[in-house]
């Protein structure tokens, strides 16, 4: 683990943090609320992090990717007449079966359902879809009824019920994220050790006299004795201290695979090396943006699948080299799909439900659930036929060892997927 | 907690001689989001009589009503026969639907347009008021589930903002929000439901302990045929119970309003809105009773004037004593607003990227957790909303990722760009003439205008240190003085006001 590299000046546990800086200790020993790593430092041993637990990646393609133009229904005449221009010529779709194939961008990920390591779920989606961005992935997010509010993210709840109880001296993170902020997945009705990366933020040498500054900061006396002020500065020390750790981590990895040179590449490259340096995470959420295809919408959507497509590849490809694929799963999901019938700007406008892919050596890979009936008239939505949450029942109950039904809300019947 | 004066000197006003720029500073900052050098300067030199009045006018700018706000209003009474007259079915869900899509729609844009409202110097201090207001006499979109409602009850208190406190809570009683999320409209005269007398007394007028089960039974009796349909509040005699009532001990046919005038009868109704703004504007440590019942036996025989209660709370002694400066974690709206302010920006009008921050913060507009409205203080800070806040920083630095936008986001900021509005995030050139400056000057002017107190020695070399190393080329100069502004904003002392 990275935590092993020697590195004087960049203390990678709490411990040395503290004996980094004499200050520090003086503030930390004096002050009414001693930063938890402190107090769990009394304890006798840590106990070792969990290195075998399960691990769920999710893969967010926000904008509401086009369902109908990932997993092509090539045989259906239905197909070609709601879509005029951009309906995929049978000849470039990469078949499945004798009905439905993947989109020409996605090879890497055809070849890997032929090897059984992706499912397909056909046709996810809820009870009266909503088309509004926002709303829509707050619904997925939080794995709340259409008309229903949750103020906890489904991950959140899983992390209430799964990581109470966790070992006390440890502060990794469970829950990592690659995207512009805390998803709402995450929130749990308990405050969990999170972390987050923002994908393609400034560049490292910034980030690193970022955290210098704030580190040589919050070793500064304070302007006065304020408790609000001791607990701010324990909270951050915290954050530094895993950031710290996250970036050692990052700085040393030595991918197996070859990633593309695009942010969404480079995040799934950070969480192989994040898993592969055994963090206790279980976890990682990855966003892929501009799935927006209002208009012109080939060449966008083809330029992202091939992303998506060769990023998971190599990420897949990159975990077996390193013998850890079968710890992980990795699942991709949108806000929503988008209209079946095109609209007069080459492009789609919200829909509702879609496929989505689920990737690791444990999936029993192809094509699950039932593919959507076509059989629409102008500009008429698709009628979901697996509810995104027996999805989700089915990588909690089967995968990530916890019950589902608390974390639902109810009983969702899970999927042969895993 | 040991306060240095006593319940009688506390509320005094405080002695011109105490009136200066961090009195000043720490004034702007608790009643509005922050403290911009120029508005420090125009505060002392008018001081502190005079600001406050322009802070708290008694004729304040009001926030204007959206326009999908207004759109909603209108089609309300159409919604709702489409949806009486529908069967149940597809057509009734299509509608329904609709429905809901339109108001939370109205509700994303009603938060932008809060936002940049509130945004306004000149807005701030009254906008915070209401909000706190709103914090007391809450409602929340999620119960409610109609953005026009939401909408109203913050344009009623604000229309009542300054009136009487007795004037301000019958409205609210009426407000229909109100009406809808503490089930009035449920309360009948054969079943009265308790919901909005407990909370009347419990969380709005008294505090707990101050009122009996007894006189929360036979005021829901004196609230029942309170009624409100598209918004529009109407009273149900025949749903109403008119018989006689006991009520803190007095007995008669007593209405809604005779029971909040009897409230406003009762010893403890003076103390309880202090009681409320000191959490809200001072200190997560409650006063001491004796200072809330001093300042609560004044209002009172002021007939509970609220606007004389803000000259006088924000006026006194006590808000300005030492052991309140710059110890108060910021909210997340506080924080928010606080930065858009500090850095000269504009809101975006981008739900996605200006609420989804509020969010993660930890505080959805117009839907707090519960009736008690948000908690606050230490509350606000975990290790996620501490990372969302230091996110927030990073991304008002960065250029908007355009290419990343949804349709409808492109077409909002181009619509703000032809209205002139471009400054979303922090150009090179709001940090050019702070580069150009000697580094221990800009780290004095960095943290005089971003610090609520006065940084420790050791602090200030940090800071210095960082702006000034060797290479000094101009492009390194502004790069590390970028860099020295966001660590600035993402340190313990920048959630503090």
């Amino acid at each position: 683990m990275a935590s092993n590299v020697p590195t004087p000046l960049f203390p990678t546990t709490r411990r040395e943090f503290l004996q980094f800086s004499g200050r520090g200790i003086g503030l930390l020993a004096f002050s009414r609320f001693a930063p938890s790593f402190l107090v769990n430092s009394a304890l006798a041993a840590t106990p070792a992090p969990e290195k075998d637990r399960p691990i769920l990646v999710l893969v967010q393609l926000a904008g509401g990717n086009d369902g109908l133009n990932t997993l092509v229904p090539y045989e259906d005449a239905n197909y070609y007449r709601l879509r005029p221009t951009l309906g995929i010529a049978k000849d470039k779709v990469l078949p499945l079966n004798a009905t439905v194939g993947l989109h020409p961008s996605c090879a890497a990920l055809h070849r890997l359902t032929q090897d059984g390591k992706v499912a397909i779920v056909q046709n996810v989606g809820y009870p009266n879809p909503n088309r509004s961005h926002f709303r829509s992935s707050e619904i997925w997010e939080t794995a709340s009824g259409s008309n229903e509010f949750l103020a906890t993210g489904w991950i959140g709840r899983f992390m209430d019920n799964a990581c109470a109880g966790a070992p006390a001296g440890s502060h990794d993170p469970v829950g990592i994220h690659l995207s512009n902020g805390l998803p709402q997945s995450f929130l749990g009705a308990s405050d969990h050790p999170t972390f987050g990366l923002q994908p393609g933020a400034g560049n490292r040498r910034e980030n690193e006299e970022n955290r210098r500054l704030l580190e040589s900061l919050v070793n500064q006396p304070g302007p006065g004795e304020n408790d609000n002020a001791t607990y701010l500065k324990h909270t951050l020390m915290d954050a530094l201290v895993t950031e710290k750790k996250v970036q050692a981590v990052l700085g040393s990895y030595q991918p197996s695979a070859t990633y593309a040179g695009n942010p969404f590449a480079a995040s799934l490259r950070n969480v192989a090396a994040l898993i592969a340096a055994g963090l206790p995470t279980r976890v990682y959420f990855v966003s892929l943006t501009g799935f927006d295809t209002h208009s012109n919408q080939a060449n966008q959507q083809a330029n992202l699948l091939t992303t998506l497509s060769e990023g998971l590849a190599a990420f897949q490809k990159d975990l077996e080299l390193h013998k850890l694929d079968g710890q992980v799963t990795t699942m991709t999901f949108s806000e929503f799909g988008r209209r079946p019938s095109e609209n007069e700007s080459r492009g789609t406008d919200h829909g509702t439900a879609a496929p989505l892919f689920v990737m690791g050596a444990r999936v029993k890979g192809g094509l699950h659930g039932t593919a959507p009936d076509l059989n629409l008239a102008h500009n008429q939505d698709l009628i979901y036929t697996t509810d995104f949450r027996s999805v989700y029942a089915t990588m909690l109950d089967r995968w990530m060892n916890c019950p589902s039904e608390p974390v639902l809300g109810g009983k969702f019947a899970p999927l042969g997927i895993v | 907690m040991k306060l240095a004066y006593s319940p009688t000197e506390a509320w005094q006003p405080l002695p011109a001689a105490d009136w200066n720029a961090d009195a000043a500073g720490h004034l702007l900052r608790r009643v509005g989001w922050s403290a911009q050098p120029a508005e420090v300067e125009q505060a002392t030199r008018e001081g502190l009589t005079a600001t406050l009045a322009r802070l708290f006018p008694a004729q304040p700018a009001l926030w204007t009503e959206p326009p999908l706000i207004a759109h909603l209003k209108e089609e309300i009474p159409a919604m709702a026969r489409g949806l009486a007259g529908a069967q149940a079915g597809p057509d009734k869900q299509r509608l329904l639907r609709e429905a809901r899509e339109r108001t939370q729609l109205a509700v994303l844009d009603m938060s932008i347009k809060w936002l940049q409202y509130a945004a306004h110097p000149q807005n701030a201090a009254f906008a915070k008021w209401v909000l706190f207001l709103s914090d007391v006499y809450v409602v929340g979109i999620e119960k409610v589930k109609n953005a026009a409602l939401v909408w109203g009850h913050f344009d009623l208190l604000a229309r009542h903002a300054f009136d009487s406190a007795p004037a301000l809570a019958k409205a609210v009683s009426r407000s229909p929000a109100m009406v809808a999320y503490l089930d009035l409209n449920q309360s009948k005269r054969e079943a009265p439901n308790e919901n909005f007398a407990r909370e009347l007394f419990e969380l709005f007028l008294l505090g707990e302990g101050n009122y009996t089960e007894a006189d929360i039974k036979e005021s829901a009796r004196a609230f029942t045929g309170y009624r409100q349909q598209f918004g529009v509040f109407r009273f149900a005699p025949r749903q109403h119970d008119a018989g006689i009532k006991t009520i803190f001990g007095h007995t008669g046919y007593f209405m809604g309003d005779d029971v909040i005038d009897l409230a406003f009868q009762q010893p403890a109704a003076g103390a309880f809105l202090p009681h409320e703004m000191a959490k809200f504007y001072l200190t997560d440590t409650p006063l001491p009773p004796e200072y809330l019942h001093e300042i609560g036996s004044w209002w009172s025989a002021q007939h509970y004037d609220l606007h004389a209660l803000t000259q006088r709370f924000f006026g006194s002694r006590l808000f300005f004593s030492p052991e309140f400066r710059g110890d108060f974690i910021k909210s997340p709206v506080q924080f928010y607003l606080g930065l858009v302010q500090d850095l000269g920006l504009s809101v975006a009008p981008l739900p996605r990227a200006v609420l989804n921050p509020l969010r993660q913060m930890g505080q959805t507009l117009f839907n707090p957790p519960n009736v008690r409205g948000w908690v606050g203080g230490r509350n606000w800070i975990n290790s996620a909303t501490f990372q969302a806040r230091r996110q927030l920083v990073e991304t008002l630095f960065a250029p908007i990722h355009e290419e990343a936008l949804n349709a409808d986001e492109q077409l909002e900021l181009v619509a703000a760009r032809a209205n002139g509005v471009s400054n979303f995030t922090v150009a090179d050139d709001l940090l050019t003439p702070l580069a150009a400056l000697d580094p221990t000057v800009a780290t004095t002017r960095l943290l005089a205008n971003y610090l609520a107190l006065p940084a420790a020695p050791e602090f200030r070399d940090a800071v210095r240190q960082f702006l000034a190393p060797e290479d000094a080329e101009a492009p390194q100069k502004l790069r590390r003085l970028r860099r020295a502004a966001v660590t600035l904003l993402q340190s313990p002392e920048y959630q503090l006001c």
